[in-house]
């Protein structure tokens, strides 16, 4: 194992928290993402405007200022509701916001609301036919959703996700600020101690770069996959 | 005797788009074995009548019977809907549809969209539905397509799937909405050879079409409708070849 300095694990350990968090994050943003779609494509008013403040309010509001205000905010508004828990019904419980699921939390968040455009559009991409068909046959809302509008509506937002998940991997460096060990803050320390920014910050930079890779190779598998049916050749038409 | 349970039956259908009134109360009885064709210029409202049987558009008024069981409605601030969606569904699969654009699910070869709703609707087990589904494919002249896309497949191909999709489920009532309309001249044969191949064999079908010579050859009964009412209705005897209003003697008119 490369030792950089007696570093080498210690940003392994980190380059394991930005996974982690990067894919629990993605995870949240993809459900509530979902969610969103669902409540902007509502014919609900009230879940309609709801679903539009949260797009908003998350898409205008910088990343690090909401990852601030829900770690401290979130911690401060929890400690309130508890103690009128206590005060009210005698219940003493105490929950203190981690790191690691306040950035989960914001990450997801931040996501969910950009995910939220893309699945809106997607969704809006998926021929009516479609939907028609699978209700004429007696599926139910879920069975539809699950075995059509689901796959066919993933073929228009896989590059839209696939873009999200980019920014959202490197969003996760943002979390160092609140405390969390990930590898770029891991790199930060090894260099305030040695004074060597280049042997730390290029391995993290490597790691960002393989992460990417990797992914983008799953993204050219998933493609392909919810591509089938579509843009073949037309050379079998006759 | 008991009665045997008349598959379809609309009573008195009303259904508004806004102001417009599409259609003004249209009864229909579809027996065992009735090939019922729906004809009229566009805009006459046979197809909204088509796509309220199986509630695809909901009925303002009146009732809608399928095999003995009818359809529960009740009143919301949107206008009428059915009570109970697991019976929607239920009866929706017993009305299989053909549409006019195929509506083939793009993302599943033509084999998977035979068996989808066997598999997932009724429950069939995989295999057989694959057994049943080939056979029926067979039976349209596309069992050589059956690992086929939609997208390579010609209009004509899709929409004799489409006829094998709907025929998987083994339906009460087939309804068909103009079917041949979205084809090329050249592939109409083949789709109306298929229909006729099951109006012979006692399938009951509900038909909207255009092709005034087919529903001559294939129908029980004839209905000519004009904005939303029923004008005329009967055997294809009276109301093709003996029209009695001057409205319909104009439709029927051949086109220059």
């Amino acid at each position: 194992m490369i030792d950089l300095q007696g570093y080498g694990p210690r940003l392994l350990d980190g380059a394991l928290v930005t996974i982690e968090l990067a894919v629990l994050s993605l995870i949240l943003a993809v459900i509530l993402g979902l969610l969103t779609a669902s409540a902007k494509l509502s014919r609900n008013r009230l879940i309609h405007g709801i679903g539009t403040l949260y797009t908003t309010l998350v898409r205008g509001v910088p990343d690090l200022v909401l990852m601030m205000l829900l770690f401290y905010g979130g911690q401060i508004g929890i400690n309130m509701l508890t103690d009128q828990l206590y005060y009210a019904f005698d219940i003493d419980i105490f929950i203190n916001i981690n790191a690691f699921v306040a950035g989960v939390i914001t990450i997801g968040l931040i996501f969910g609301a950009y995910m939220g455009e893309t699945f809106r559009g997607a969704f809006q991409a998926v021929e009516e036919g479609q939907m028609e068909a699978a209700r004429a046959y007696g599926m139910s809302p879920l069975l539809a959703f699950r075995r059509v509008r689901f796959p066919l509506m993933m073929r228009h937002a896989l590059p839209g996700i696939g873009n999200n998940w980019m920014v959202l991997l490197k969003t996760t460096a943002l979390v160092s600020i609140i405390g969390l060990t990930d590898m770029v803050r891991v790199a930060a320390e090894a260099t305030k101690a040695t004074h060597e920014p280049f042997m730390f910050m290029i391995p993290v930079a490597m790691i960002y770069l393989l992460i990417a890779t990797l992914s983008e190779w799953g993204f050219a598998k998933l493609t392909k996959r919810y591509n089938t049916g579509f843009g073949e050749s037309s050379e079998w038409n006759n | 005797m008991a009665a045997t349970p008349i598959p379809l039956e609309a009573q008195g259908i009303k259904k508004r788009f806004g102001d417009h009134e599409v259609l003004k109360g249209i009864s229909l009885q579809a027996h065992k074995g009735d090939v019922i064709t729906l004809i009229g210029a566009s805009g006459s409202g046979k197809s909204t009548f088509l796509r309220c049987m199986n509630l695809l558009e909901q009925p303002d008024e009146g009732e809608l019977i399928v095999h003995n069981e009818a359809i529960n409605f009740r009143a919301t601030k949107h206008g009428r809907e059915p009570t109970d969606w697991k019976q929607v569904e239920r009866i929706r699969a017993k009305l299989s549809m053909v549409f006019q654009n195929f509506n083939l699910w793009s993302h599943m070869t033509l084999l998977e969209n035979v068996i989808e709703a066997p598999v997932y609707v009724l429950g069939k087990p995989r295999k057989q539905a694959i057994e049943e589904a080939r056979a029926l494919l067979d039976r349209v002249g596309l069992l050589d397509r059956a690992d086929y896309f939609p997208t390579q497949m010609s209009g004509g191909q899709q929409q004799r799937g489409a006829i094998a999709r709907a025929l998987a489920m083994d339906p009460e009532v087939m309804l068909f909405d103009e079917p041949t309309s979205a084809l090329d001249p050249e592939l109409v044969g083949d789709v109306l050879q298929v229909m006729r191949g099951l109006a012979d064999e006692g399938r009951t079908m509900i038909l909207v079409t255009h092709e005034i010579a087919f529903a001559r050859d294939v129908s029980s009964q004839v209905i000519y409708l004009h904005q939303g009412v029923v004008e005329e209705t009967g055997t294809p005897a009276d109301v093709l070849d003996n029209p009695r209003s001057e409205r319909l003697r104009q439709f029927l008119a051949p086109k220059h």
